[in-house]
């Protein structure tokens, strides 16, 4: 119990320093909101006068004046109630509202597409591992190419060749702008088509990591005495690869992809700005290049939050699954 | 490309999609868009997903401005022109200034089927003055009903020059529903406004206006028109090459042959963001360097090749400027007969650099660049990462100078980094570009840019006179002309004349270019944008109140 206890203890520490730090950085960034809006205004041809420039000033600048300790505290009081602020560049909206609405976009197309690689990448990777040396290796080099091409390039010549070449799928957006967004079929079916494009790209780009890892593995455990013993004890071939050698071989995937899943909240910036995807990379972008505070702070705790948890589920779950790494304690 | 605005620019650094577009949009378009023909698709730039704001005073609304709430009139910046009536029909000023008589239109309604009244008016000015985090006009006047179709704005000293912003650019808002509403917090999810459009729906990423069937104007013509939020210019320029997007004010690839290119669409340029290389100017308000000498100042603008840059830099869509700001040709009425070049030399002159540096004390040294006391003039010019043009543009006037005898180098930082050392002072050059104020008139960029009184201490931070140009004299005609009214050009002109001889003379910015705006519309689908023979608003779809003109004024192509 003890175990879980100091494991618990470590998390909570872990989730005081990264509060501290979300708190602090977006305060080292140069530039205040004000000034960034009005510098925008100005460069699209509007009117910057300084009563402009008062009134702005007054509407969007409350928060910052106290010193920076009692923002602080301010910051943790909130926090705790769940509050998270008014975001300033989608001003008077709240962060919280601005973050939800974009996170199921962002949490179905980059969850989707980090299972889908990672279960391709890993049954790909055991039957390239069961027989290394023969042609299925040549797996291996093809998709690390993959994903050693800029993701960015990537994304451009798949949007290039199925969508303006073959018109196969939409070029851009996350659905159809005529319907309705909810619960209705023609609404999801246009869902699925637009995040097809994207989704294909974030496999493509992400499966060689899982087929590599999950092949070098595959090859290290059978050399192991526990595969010698299965194969002397007369075992089926598929048998030994499916419940002995995978079974060891995929235990550094699982780790890997708790953590991959704690990143989907991120989402992917470049994803979702090549293809106008709608979801919560685009809103940290505008939130950093807007000096928003607030809405800087909130994503980066919803990413703070989501990989911490995945880690803390991997932690634990390793405790129950792993024996060995509970004992070392 | 010129017309990268500020935004844009940012977007075409992202993962250097801009070299990609070239290769997305370079197969020929004319797709035929998809959806009913009647639809027009407008994209403003957005970048990300709209979140519902239609509070026509909050700067992070989606709309609402122009199109849903009016204003009194449509102040059209693209020329000299006089006001458009819209919710007024008539306006004149007392002569000494303070006090602004309108008449209102008879018989408009708010799309709700209520009167529009000067009870509105006035409700909507008092609104301003008690909310001074929304009067970003500065209104410190009093607004009164003489009766429903008259209105006084009384003030305490001459105000003419505030008229263009007061009858321009403040929408009138509906008494009955706002009073009791909070201006600043409200995010007016159902907007309720006299004007030709109605919002008819709103998701994250997009939301439609429809025809106002009760517009005094009559209904127009095109009935539907959607917003669309993609991520930035280059998915505008996608779009235009799919044919999804049907208007977009922004840079596409080989805008001279637009036509040729997308067979459906047209592109079109209007100037009014004049380029410069500010300096910060002024010993006396703390600047350091070799820029601070206006014969530094003097010699890079003659050894400047204005045509090779326009070229290199920005397609060719850039035109000539003035050295006195008055945008040329629509504003050259209002520049000094005195001035000996109207317009900046579009060619290298620097035998006239070398001429003004020797005079100023210069001497050349061995390695080709002029110097003086011990300090070589090399000067440091900031501009943002990813501004591909105005980085283009440092590199090529950093050869033209060299041939000059003076080093320029770039320096690239973020956004947010160029702001902060714009506002505060700590550069030597920046490349930017000067806007124009709420009417074509000049007197609003000097009194912006040149007014001491908007500038501060290198430390301190500024407001829009960043280069920091400090001069009394300029400061006091810009107040005697704050109080001449704006129609009455011989009494202005020697104020103007003042003006103008002293910042074509100190040139705390030096003038570049006048960069062009490009819209690139459909015109399969509609007619009637603006041209050169009928320039009824400036053609830049995010200007909320121009579009609105420009909406009105479109037939669908059948």
């Amino acid at each position: 119990m003890s175990y879980f206890l100091r494991k618990l203890g470590f998390y909570a520490v872990a989730l005081w320093a990264a509060l501290t730090l979300n708190f602090a950085i977006p305060r080292l960034l140069p530039g205040d909101p004000v000034d960034i809006l009005l510098a925008k205004l100005q460069q699209r041809g509007g009117t910057v006068s300084p009563e402009t420039r008062e009134a702005y000033a007054l509407l969007l600048g409350g928060d910052d004046t106290g010193p920076l300790w009692s923002q602080y505290l301010d910051y943790l009081k909130n926090l705790a109630r769940g509050d998270l602020g008014v975001s300033v560049s989608y001003y008077p909206a709240k962060v919280s509202d601005v973050i939800l609405s974009s996170l199921p976009w962002t949490v179905v197309l980059v969850g989707v597409a980090t299972v889908l690689a990672a279960l391709l990448g890993v049954l790909l990777g055991a039957v390239v591992g069961w027989r290394p040396g023969t042609w299925l290796d040549s797996l291996v080099p093809a998709t690390t190419l993959l994903a050693a091409i800029p993701y960015f390039w990537l994304a451009l010549i798949l949007t290039y060749l199925l969508a303006r070449v073959l018109g196969w799928l939409p070029l851009q957006g996350g659905y159809d702008v005529a319907l309705t967004p909810g619960w209705n079929t023609p609404f999801i079916l246009s869902a699925v088509r637009y995040a097809t494009l994207p989704a294909l790209t974030i496999v493509l780009a992400s499966v060689g990591g899982w087929l590599l890892g999950m092949r070098n593995m595959m090859v290290s455990t059978l050399s192991e005495d526990y595969v010698l013993t299965a194969e002397a004890k007369g075992l089926s071939p598929r048998k030994i690869r499916r419940s002995y050698a995978a079974r060891n071989a995929v235990l550094p995937s699982v780790a890997g992809f708790a953590i991959s899943l704690g990143f989907v909240v991120s989402g992917s910036v470049i994803t979702e700005q090549v293809f106008s995807y709608p979801g919560i990379g685009g809103r940290l972008l505008g939130a950093v290049t807007n000096n928003d505070y607030a809405l800087m702070q909130g994503v980066f705790l919803f990413i703070t939050l989501a990989v911490l948890g995945a880690n803390l589920i991997v932690d634990l779950l390793y405790g129950l699954i792993d024996p060995r790494t509970r004992a070392r304690h | 490309m010129s017309l990268l605005t500020g935004m844009s620019r940012r977007a075409a650094a992202l993962a250097g999609a801009a070299t990609l577009g070239l290769v997305l949009t370079g197969c020929s378009g004319g797709t035929p868009s998809a959806g009913s023909e009647a639809t027009l698709v407008a994209y403003t730039g957005q970048s990300g997903d709209y979140q519902i704001n239609f509070n026509p005073f909050s700067p992070s609304r989606i709309g609402g401005l122009g199109a849903i709430y009016e204003t009194l009139f449509f102040v059209n910046k693209a020329k000299v022109s006089d006001l458009v009536p819209l919710l007024g029909t008539q306006h004149s000023w007392n002569t000494d200034g303070t006090v602004l008589s309108v008449t209102l239109r008879d018989g408009v309604t708010w799309s709700d089927g209520q009167p529009f009244t000067a009870k509105d008016v006035v409700f909507t000015f008092g609104l301003l003055k008690n909310n001074a985090a929304i009067n970003n006009i500065g209104f410190d006047g009093t607004a009164a009903a003489v009766d429903d179709t008259h209105v006084t704005f009384t003030f305490q000293a001459p105000a003419f020059v505030k008229g263009p912003d007061l009858l321009g650019t403040v929408p009138i808002v509906p008494e009955h529903l706002w009073k009791n509403t909070s201006p600043t917090e409200d995010v007016v999810e159902k907007p309720i406004g006299t004007g030709a459009y109605l919002v008819s729906e709103f998701k994250p990423q997009a939301f439609t206006y429809s025809a106002n069937s009760r517009y005094w104007g009559g209904e127009p013509r095109v009935k539907k028109i959607r917003f669309v939020a993609l991520s930035g210019n280059q998915a505008g320029a996608d779009g235009i090459a799919a044919g999804t997007v049907d208007w977009f004010t922004g840079p596409i690839p080989d805008i001279k042959n637009t036509r040729k290119n997308f067979p459906n669409y047209d592109a079109y340029t209007q100037w009014q963001s004049q380029m410069v290389l500010a300096t910060c100017s002024s010993v006396q308000m703390g600047c350091t360097g070799p820029q601070t000498d206006p014969a530094v100042r003097h010699a890079l603008y003659s050894a400047l090749n204005r045509t090779q840059l326009n070229k290199l830099a920005f397609q060719d869509t850039a035109s000539a400027i003035s050295p006195a700001f008055t945008l040329t040709p629509s504003q050259d009425r209002f520049a000094a007969a005195s001035l000996a070049g109207k317009v900046a030399p579009m060619t290298a002159e620097p035998q006239k650099s070398a001429q003004i540096l020797e005079q100023a004390g210069w001497v050349k040294g061995s390695d080709g660049i002029y110097a003086k006391g011990g300090q070589r003039l090399s000067l440091t010019v900031e501009v943002v990462t990813g501004w591909t043009d105005y980085i283009t543009a440092i590199d090529t006037m950093a050869s033209q100078a060299k041939a000059a005898g003076i080093e320029l180098q770039a320096a690239q930082s973020s956004w947010n980094e160029w702001t902060e050392k714009k506002g505060s002072g700590r550069f030597q050059l920046v490349i930017d570009s000067l806007g124009q104020g709420p009417a074509p008139d000049p007197f609003y960029l000097y009194t912006y840019f040149f007014d001491s009184g908007t500038g501060a201490k290198v430390g301190q931070s500024a407001g829009n006179n960043f280069s920091r140009y400090v001069n009394p004299q300029v400061d006091a005609a810009l107040d005697d002309l704050a109080a001449l009214p704006l129609d009455d050009q011989a009494a202005r002109q020697p104020y103007f004349d003042t003006v103008q001889q002293a910042i074509v003379r100190d040139m705390p910015y030096v003038p570049v270019l006048t960069g062009g705006t490009t819209s690139v519309w459909n015109t399969a689908k509609f007619s009637g944008w603006p041209s050169d023979q009928d320039l009824y608003a400036f053609p830049a779809v995010w200007s909320s109140l121009d579009a609105a003109e420009i909406f009105k004024r479109l037939k669908p192509q059948s």
